[in-house]
């Protein structure tokens, strides 16, 4: 029998001990405590009030999240960045520091890692930047952080990012798709590149890359095409820009808060100003929203947003299919919005508004609203079956302005038209021009007719 | 204070340990510590026949139910949260990454401590009559651990996981006419994706279990009946042949049965129930080759455990557990590797899909199984077993060598490459 | 071996055991109990005070409150749970009213019950402007209906 026996138990009860005890002490002192701490004092050194002072030193340390269920994302950077959303703390050392100029994009709404990467949910500084193995998307640096931009932003002209813009023209242009597929479209030499932006990747591989293909990854077949510097940095941008993911959607379904704010931007959006105007300013095919606030109720103006046609027929408004939030949003800027939100409104507009756009905006509504479109067409194609009519069809009014005048436009649709027959004994067409001159003014005649020239000239311009 | 005294009492329900028979009882009248007989021999203590692997197997099996039990608090068996939910462990749940590395390591070091308590059983001879079934019940315990650690594997969803899996379900789709079926049984469906981590899930946390501890009562309970742990007889001083035990007789009562003394057998509660001390029943010689359970062998016992517990802890305090990146079906590491006690058949799959894919581990489960009824010689005597512990040391080293060989030897595209050679994995 | 090594050392052993065992349990516990939430947190900003419109409630469909702003009176978050079994109100213009879609419990705009199965009037929460100018719910402060926050 081992002598030893009574020593050696103890020895290893207490090595149990120390082990159990030292692995509570390293899960209870994770560093972004020490963060927190830090911040506290940081609020504290600003508080005057005694109370409030101690108050603060006292909160409870406790892991920040910022979910967003729908990216399958969880931002955990407000752990230790707990300045991000407080202004007074622009000029506090990081990690911190105010984040300045987000515009709508919030951090608690939008997250971190979407626009900056690293790893969100991680706790500590190295693994939450992410260089660290086994984590593809380290913190961007901050020459390619505008990047993010093009993974929401992924058409059109991103304010402050040329890069993105000029990436993606050159990515058309240069016949890149000959070789690498995006979003199911290319070839399939090189790798597909729908995802690109999530792989592992860095920016300063991309851009080596873009100047020297073979150099990087030896043995690649991708020619060297001598981009500028400047070049390889915008195709850099895009390569970074591009996901998988489906981000836009995701945060624009986000029930933001209705604020005038929002309610303005969404104004932009849908370009309310090309029929209405404000204090006279803008569109006047609809009315002018100036104090509409006081003249309807908001239910009512809730409902007009929904189905303009219930509240008011013949409402040349359409149906905008809009979520009770976006309404609110919308009213709330009705509420508030003066004659030099519509001239700044006007002012930033990418096409100038002419009278000549108003008009031609309200033809295609009175095109669509009093049905001309159901035999001519959305497209105004045409080509719906008009057995015995010449040509058997509805005819197109594409080409309208090559054999008619405007004024004998007019004329026909005031006074309506039998198509002439294919065979003169067959029996008579069953669709014809109905006479709209009780159903239509002049003006709305005119409106239409600037409309069908409009189309004429973009048929034209597509030859 | 009379009170306390009787409520002990009627928990305890034994005579002070101080006598005898309140350490014969403090074994019997406890449902969890009679599977012990109340005396053992000192050669089932001693630490060089046994090693106490069987134990540390089976506490090892507790700390993978207690740490498992407690992880499972934390686990969504659905991609990609199974994944998200490792993050969660080893950032924002307190211990997390200590009990996740504990329930790893406890797991790998199961695999390798079957194996050995396989090795000692076998180099013993302790599977000879009358213990062959239980080595049959051993060989499939050693099969339920595989099948544990494997389907354990999966579940943290990384890269790691999802391509050992791959691999290792390839390897068992070459068993021929089944081996199609099966591999799509597992995995509800073709490859490894969803379907196949939850049923990995279910297979992990309860079915395997199940089954295991069903088994282990079986293990347990004939080792109990097949005459307690085996000893070195051959070592022992040999016995009076004539020497007669006898069973069951009170004093004044002519003795129930008089049988030869064994020297491989522990007597157990049957035989003294009817009131005699068991020492008087048995031999001096016998007498003096045993003691009591109570405390030798449970404090022992408990030793081992600590020694498990202990370990395991300190291994997990300094290395965590690995994880790599999120599963990934489309970007294939290479070389992908299966878990690395299923190296050594990958190692033989990569020169014969046959051979390493059907026939090894065909041939290794039937042998295993049947090895106590090839082996007719009845004697434990290691001179006497010289050809069949060469061949089994070979079957032992050969399975090393091969997973040594695809653990560290193996680089990408599965060439030899030594473990100090570094190789840059960069063509893109 | 000697019988008082044994237990002096024995016992020593067993007291480090019974420590080690006790902080071990407690580990466990601490470990089930979460540090992290998925469910929108208890305390949250909802936006600068501006972002409000005078007038009916605006409704935080993922937070469940309603948010009232009054021109003289200020802030108040209203509980969008009712008192009864837990759905979600709704607030209507027309009537001023909060009608709950499961029992149809009817409360007033200040959250008194008017009539339904609903034991209690619905909750209001604490409203305060953090240091940086925007408001800040806690759910789990109770406040009497009373409670305006003026911005």
């Amino acid at each position: 029998m081992g002598r030893k026996l009574p020593q050696f138990f103890f020895a290893l009860s207490m090595l149990a001990l120390v082990l159990i005890a030292a692995a509570v002490w390293q899960a209870s002192t994770p560093s972004w405590k020490n963060y927190q701490r830090a911040f506290f004092q940081l609020e504290a050194q600003g508080e005057p009030n005694a109370v409030t002072k101690a108050a603060v030193l006292a909160t409870p340390p406790q892991i920040h999240q910022i979910l967003l269920p729908g990216l399958q994302r969880v931002d955990r950077c407000t752990t230790c960045h707990l300045g991000v959303d407080d202004p007074t703390m622009k000029n506090a050392p990081e990690p911190f520091r105010y984040h300045a100029g987000l515009g709508p994009h919030i951090p608690s709404k939008f997250g971190c890692t979407i626009c900056h990467g690293g790893q969100g949910l991680a706790t500590d500084v190295k693994d939450a930047h992410g260089n660290v193995p086994f984590w593809p998307n380290p913190l961007l640096s901050s020459d390619y952080i505008r990047a993010s931009c093009g993974r929401c932003h992924k058409e059109g002209d991103v304010p402050g990012v040329p890069e993105l813009t000029e990436g993606r023209r050159l990515f058309e242009t240069e016949g890149c798709h000959g070789c690498h597929k995006l979003n199911g479209v290319g070839g399939s030499i090189g790798p597909d590149l729908t995802d690109e932006g999530a792989s592992h990747r860095s920016p300063d591989w991309l851009e080596r890359h873009f100047l020297a293909p073979n150099v990087v990854s030896a043995g690649s077949a991708m020619p060297n095409f001598h981009f500028t510097r400047e070049q390889a940095r915008a195709l850099t941008y895009y390569m970074l820009s591009l996901t998988n993911a489906d981000m836009g959607s995701y945060y624009s379904s986000m029930r933001l808060i209705p604020s005038p704010e929002y309610g303005r931007q969404l104004f932009v959006e849908k370009d309310c100003i090309v029929c209405h105007a404000i204090g006279g300013t803008g569109a006047k095919v609809g009315p002018d929203l100036l104090g509409v606030t006081k003249r309807h109720s908001m239910e009512w103006l809730d409902e007009q947003l929904v189905n303009p046609q219930l509240v008011y027929p013949g409402s040349s408004m359409p149906e905008y299919d809009l979520e009770a939030n976006v309404r609110t949003a919308l009213v709330a800027f009705m509420a508030s919005a003066t004659q030099e939100d519509a001239q700044e409104i006007l002012a930033h507009r990418s096409n100038k508004l002419t009278p000549e756009d108003v008009a031609i905006e309200a033809g295609k509504r009175d095109f669509a609203r009093f049905g001309c479109a159901g035999c001519h067409g959305t497209e105004l194609q045409g080509g719906v079956p008009n057995p015995n009519a010449q040509g058997g069809q509805v005819p197109s009014l594409l080409h309208v302005s090559d054999d008619y005048t405007k004024d004998e436009i007019i004329q026909i649709i005031r006074d309506g038209k039998v198509p002439p027959l294919d065979n003169a004994a067959g029996p008579t067409p069953p669709l014809y021009m109905p006479s709209w001159k009780h159903l239509l003014s002049d003006e709305d005649i005119h409106q239409i007719v600037d409309f069908l020239w409009s189309m004429q000239q973009k048929a034209k311009d597509s030859w | 204070m009379n009170l306390i005294r009787e409520i002990w009492q009627s928990i305890v329900r034994r005579d002070p340990l101080s006598t005898d028979k309140g350490k014969s009882e403090l074994v019997f009248l406890n449902v969890w510590l009679h599977i012990h007989p109340a005396k053992v021999k000192k050669e089932h203590l001693r630490f060089k026949y046994t090693f106490y692997l069987g134990f540390i197997t089976f506490f090892l099996f507790l700390i993978l139910v207690t740490t498992g039990i407690a992880l499972m608090c934390y686990y969504r068996p659905y991609p990609p949260m199974a994944y998200q939910d490792m993050k969660d462990l080893q950032f924002v749940v307190f211990m997390g990454p200590f009990l996740r590395a504990m329930h790893r390591w406890a797991a790998h070091a199961m695999v390798v401590c079957v194996f050995l308590h396989m090795c000692r059983v076998f180099y013993t001879g302790s599977y000879k009559k009358p213990r062959q079934f239980n080595w049959v019940v051993g060989v499939l315990l050693l099969l339920l651990t595989l099948g544990l650690s494997f389907t354990g594997y999966l579940l943290p969803w990384d890269q790691l996981a999802y391509w050992a899996i791959t691999v290792g379900t390839n390897i068992g789709g070459y068993a021929p006419l089944v081996g199609g079926q099966l591999k799509e049984l597992l995995l509800g469906g073709h490859t490894v994706g969803e379907a196949a981590l939850i049923r990995f899930y279910v297979l992990h946390v309860a079915v395997l279990p199940s089954l295991m501890i069903l088994l282990t009562i079986v293990h347990f309970w004939r080792i109990r009946k097949d005459g307690g742990l085996s000893r070195p007889t051959w070592k022992l001083r040999p016995n009076k042949t004539e020497a007669l035990v006898t069973i069951g007789a009170p004093a004044e009562v002519a003795p129930l049965k008089t049988v030869a003394a064994s020297t491989d057998k522990t007597y157990g509660l049957m035989e003294v129930v009817t009131g005699k001390p068991i020492f008087e029943t048995v031999t001096p010689e016998e007498e003096e080759d045993a003691v009591f359970s109570y405390p030798y062998a449970f404090f022992r016992e408990a030793i081992a455990l600590m020694v498990t517990v202990t370990g395991i802890m300190a291994i997990s305090f300094f290395f965590h557990a690995p994880l790599e990146e999120l599963a990934n079906s489309a970007k294939t590491p290479n070389p992908a590797k299966a878990p690395w006690y299923f190296l050594g058949l990958q190692e033989l799959v990569s020169h014969s899909a046959l051979l390493g894919g059907v026939v090894a581990p065909a041939l290794m489960v039937l042998v295993l199984i049947a090895i106590p009824y090839l082996d007719r010689n009845p004697s434990r005597r290691p001179a006497d077993r010289k050809l069949i512990l060469w061949l089994f040391t070979f079957f032992v080293v050969a399975n090393l060598v091969l997973i040594v060989i695809g653990t560290f030897f193996r680089g990408p595209g599965w060439a030899f490459v030594p473990p100090w050679v570094h190789v840059v994995s960069g063509a893109e | 071996m000697n019988r008082r090594d044994f237990f002096s050392w024995g016992t020593a052993g067993f007291v480090a055991l019974c420590s080690g065992v006790a902080v071990s349990l407690g580990a466990v516990v601490r470990f089930l109990v979460p540090d992290v939430f998925y469910e929108p947190p208890q305390v949250f900003k909802i936006g600068n005070p501006g972002d409000f419109p005078f007038g009916p409630p605006t409704f935080l469909a993922d937070e469940k409150i309603y948010v009232f702003r009054d021109r003289d009176k200020g802030f108040a978050v209203a509980s969008a749970v009712c008192t009864h079994l837990g759905c979600t109100v709704n607030y209507f213009q027309s009537d001023q009213k909060f009608h709950c879609p499961c029992h149809g419990s009817v409360f007033a705009r200040g959250g008194d019950v008017i009539h339904g199965p609903a034991p209690r009037p619905l909750q209001w929460f604490e409203v305060t402007v953090t240091r940086a100018g925007q408001l800040q719910v806690d759910k789990d402060k109770v406040v009497p209906d009373s409670y305006r926050l003026m911005v």
